[in-house]
């Protein structure tokens, strides 16, 4: 296996590794290393193939602790690596030039958190207005230096004569969203890109640290609005995962038939919304015809249509409604009829084929540099599933069929994407057969979770959504950091969208199926 | 006029697909009596003794109002007719609140339209800013002036009818770049760039396609041409036809050739800075082009007005219409092409496509 050759490496460097439990923890090794050490480190993952999932920060007072968590493809057993900063000075190497998309995750934690990543060609603002003179998510107030002012505002390069600086949103109708990109273009190829997030950012990280476990639940949906429901299970499994609680059978049936159903009203808008981008306004509606059916179904359920609140820690709300299966499987019926409308109307036109093949082309090793997850990533040629690597959850019963393909340009990813709804389909067919009779909800749980961290990643509609929750043994979190999948897919494109048409770049953004306030969180 | 308003009021609220039917059919009868009293009127004054100068101003005015009339009376249908195809191939319905099956939902946005306010950024190129708008009009109106809408109802019958419509429809490019240009806008001024790009690259095909037209007809009147046609060219020039109707469809920027104010990338590409009535005019021009293309489809290649049974003017819309329609069609159901393949399309595909059509043509007709 990769881990035990990594493990050789390790040791070699000099740092101390630890096995931790992965049931409590979610992950395999803990990994303690001395500041100066972290580019060697790196390196040495970046041999064996590793990619960076994130990058937090927490604030331990005097002290500010520095994690990366890396996996594995074919082995994904993940390596916590913590450094420890003093507080007064934080002053750490940078990775970017081993891994350009552990750059972007430093860039954040520089705005957030103060902590200078030495070699580091542009720390500038990416999620807050330049107007914030302290850092957020410090548990102290730091104002922010004069010299640190100047890196941070150090955003716009200077234009030349032959190129233009072209403002791509927030309003932009292509961005969907408030995301906004600066292209310096010549005519219309993009020569250099700048991205301004923030738009959308609500400093969810610190209304965790703000609230009780459970008072902070409900913001969990409304992180990705598409599919909520993944970031839900995310926050509610890992929190059972470091109080011990088993869960029903019943309960984890339920949430995987909703959250199924949930990727497949997500990728349906993905599509027609991808469709409009190249110009095609039909598909849209069709697609949110679609969605709509879905919508209803898990209004249903849940009692709401778009931000749902439906797991509970422990289970869930309620059992399912009458009439909730079989509406499903008419759904299924219909969306399996739906799929060849689809595929006569948009797979096969010519136009559709021009404007998407070999058009955003991501290679393995962008993807692996970049932390690339999801259908994006499987559209090059991983077969990185957490649903099947990691199996939680209902996950452990049923196994989706894995959708791959090998081209890794736009086209792939709509293929994939379509896979991924038949396999949701297959998967939900299965499902809704299968669910147990029993309790929907465990009755008694723990006051608060214990002292410690804990990790847990699911699969969402757009890839690997993880949380990183540190408990100090009180009933708020003491930390508590999202890994969102748009962000690692959308950092791939500041590499990958150089040099491209500005209508490839429509193109290519588009199929990355980025949602703005997931990323921004 | 109380009651008048009332009546108006009732059926704006109350769709009722009879009485709008008996309305619809009212109005069609009223134009056609108009019409022909003028025509009469006409006639008698010429049998009254007035002088040729007399009936040629007379003629004059009646054009211009005719000219008028098609502009924006089919401006106003084709945003609904537009609205209500894209609706039902959707599975939608369309605009259906404001009078019968949504009829006046287009007056209706027209006079928002008027109300609103016209913003004008401040470093625009005034001249051009203000003159575009309206010099995208100027083409329109010269080329429905020498339209056969029927064999009596054509404004001037000029022997080189199709030489003034070429030279004249190549204009709106130039009105679409001083829009982009004067809007000091960088979406706008690529959007003018593509613009004038396309437009070369579509003229030349169009032209091609039309040469082997005037081989046949050996007339370059449209009239003549629509005279010549003993069956309709469709199918003598199959090629020339489909040709044709791409480079229409190229030249009066419609999906899936609409790169110029291409919505997802270029936001509304020349015309992002016009508010209110201004944009209403490039809004209008769309829609006043797409008739023209159809209505010059419809006469070089469909025989225009000719047909058994009904008179002249109504073959003519029918079929007018019907290009249309298919123009539509292709609208709501293909992507947007990139720019690079539209001009490959037309450059390495078209043109050479065109060129043999017509050297076949002249081979074929010298036999």
């Amino acid at each position: 296996m990769v881990a035990e050759g990594l493990l050789r490496d390790l040791d070699a460097i000099g740092c101390v590794v630890e096995e931790v439990p992965y049931e409590r923890k979610g992950y395999w090794f803990d990994v303690k290393a001395q500041k100066e050490k972290l580019p060697e480190l790196a390196g040495a993952f970046d041999q064996h193939g590793y990619f960076v999932e994130e990058v937090v920060c927490v604030d331990w007072r005097e002290e500010l602790e520095l994690l990366y968590h890396f996996n594995h493809w074919d082995d994904p057993r993940r390596f916590s690596v913590r450094t420890r900063v003093k507080a007064t000075d934080p002053e750490v190497p940078s990775i970017w030039n081993i891994y350009p998309g552990a750059g972007w995750h430093e860039r954040e934690i520089h705005e957030f958190f103060g902590v200078k990543f030495k070699g580091h060609p542009n720390l500038s603002y990416l999620f807050l207005h330049p107007d914030i003179d302290f850092y957020p998510l410090r548990k102290d107030f730091v104002p922010v230096t004069e010299e640190d002012k100047r890196v941070l505002l150090g955003r716009f390069p200077e234009g030349d004569e032959e190129s233009f600086w072209l403002n791509m949103g927030p309003q932009h109708p292509s961005t969907h969203g408030v995301l906004r990109l600066l292209l310096k273009m010549k005519g219309e190829f993009i020569e250099d890109m700048e991205p301004v997030l923030g738009y959308m950012h609500r400093m969810q990280e610190k209304m965790a640290e703000e609230r009780s476990y459970s008072q902070y639940y409900p913001n969990t949906a409304r992180m990705d609005y598409v599919a909520p429901l993944a970031f839900s299970l995310c926050y509610v499994l890992a929190l059972e995962r470091c109080c011990g609680i088993e869960v029903p059978e019943r309960a984890q049936f339920i949430r995987l038939i909703a959250m199924e159903l949930n990727r497949i009203a997500s990728h349906l808008l993905w599509l027609g919304t991808y469709l409009l981008d190249l110009g095609a306004a039909t598909p849209y509606f069709f697609a949110f015809d679609d969605r709509e059916q879905i919508l209803d179904i898990l209004e249903g359920l849940t009692g709401s249509r778009l931000t749902y609140c439906y797991y509970r820690i422990g289970g869930v709300y309620e059992d399912l409604n009458e009439g909730f299966l079989e509406a499903v499987d008419r759904f299924i019926q219909r969306m399996k009829r739906r799929l060849k409308d689809y595929d006569e109307l948009v797979t096969g036109n010519a136009i559709f084929l021009g404007r998407t093949k070999g058009i955003g082309v991501i290679p393995k090793e962008v993807a692996r540099r970049y932390g690339v997850t999801g259908p994006n990533l499987r559209a090059s040629g991983v077969a990185f599933d957490i649903r099947v690597c990691e199996p939680y959850d209902g996950y452990r019963f049923l196994k989706p069929k894995v959708a791959l393909r090998e081209e890794g340009d736009s086209f792939a990813r709509y293929l994939v994407r379509l896979d991924e709804i038949r396999a949701s389909l297959s998967l939900l067919e299965e499902a809704i057969s299968k669910v147990p009779e029993g309790p929907y909800r465990v009755e008694k749980l723990p006051k608060r979770p214990p002292v410690g961290d804990v990790f847990f990643a699911t699969e969402g509609a757009r890839g690997e959504v993880g949380v990183y929750i540190v408990s100090d043994g009180s009933d708020k979190p003491y930390r508590l950091k999202w890994r969102s999948p748009s962000f690692s897919n959308f950092v791939s494109f500041t590499e990958i969208g150089k040099g491209m048409l500005i209508a490839d770049a429509v193109a290519t953004l588009g199929s990355l199926d980025l949602v703005v306030p997931e990323m921004d969180r | 006029m109380r009651l008048w308003l009332k009546r108006l009021y009732r059926l704006y609220f109350q769709s009722d697909p009879f009485k709008a039917g008996l309305c619809l059919l009212a109005a069609l009868t009223g134009v056609s009596i108009l019409l022909g009293l003028a025509w009469l009127l006409g006639k008698a004054l010429w049998d009254l003794g007035i002088s040729a100068w007399g009936v040629d101003f007379l003629r004059l005015v009646l054009g211009a109002l005719w000219v008028l009339l098609v502009l924006f009376g089919n401006a106003l249908l084709l945003v609904w007719v537009e609205r209500k195809v894209a609706g039902h191939m959707q599975w939608r319905i369309g605009p259906k609140e404001v009078g019968p099956f949504g009829l006046l939902q287009s007056i209706a946005d027209a006079v928002k339209l008027m109300g609103k306010e016209l913003v004008s950024p401040r470093y625009v190129d005034k001249p051009l800013y203000l003159l575009a708008p309206f010099l995208i009009f100027m083409p329109c109106v010269v080329v429905l002036l020498v339209i056969p809408f029927d064999p009596h109802l054509q404004i001037r019958d000029i022997n080189v009818g199709i030489v003034l419509i070429l030279a004249f429809s190549s204009l709106t490019s130039i009105a679409v770049f001083m829009a982009g240009w004067g809007s000091v806008n960088k979406y706008s001024l690529l959007g003018g760039m593509r613009s004038i790009s396309q437009q070369i690259a579509y003229e030349i095909p169009m032209v091609l396609s039309i040469v082997p037209v005037v081989m046949l007809s050996g007339s370059l009147s449209l009239k003549g041409i629509v005279e010549a046609q003993k069956v309709p060219y469709l199918l003598l020039q199959p090629v020339a036809f489909f040709i044709y109707l791409i480079s229409a469809v190229a030249e009066v920027n419609r999906t899936p050739f609409d790169l110029p104010e291409a919505e997802s990338e270029l936001v509304a590409g020349y015309h992002i800075e016009y508010s209110g009535m201004r944009f209403a005019m490039f809004f209008l021009a769309e829609y006043t082009n797409l008739f023209i293309v159809s209505a010059l489809l419809t006469t070089f290649f469909l025989a225009g007005y000719k047909g058994p049974w009904l008179p002249g003017w109504a073959w003519f819309f029918i079929k007018t219409y019907l290009v249309v329609f298919v123009i539509m069609w292709f609208r709501w159901t293909f992507p947007r092409v990139r720019f690079d393949q539209l001009l490959n399309f037309s450059w390495k595909f078209l043109i050479p496509l065109a060129m043999l059509n017509l050297v076949v043509t002249g081979g074929v007709l010298k036999l």
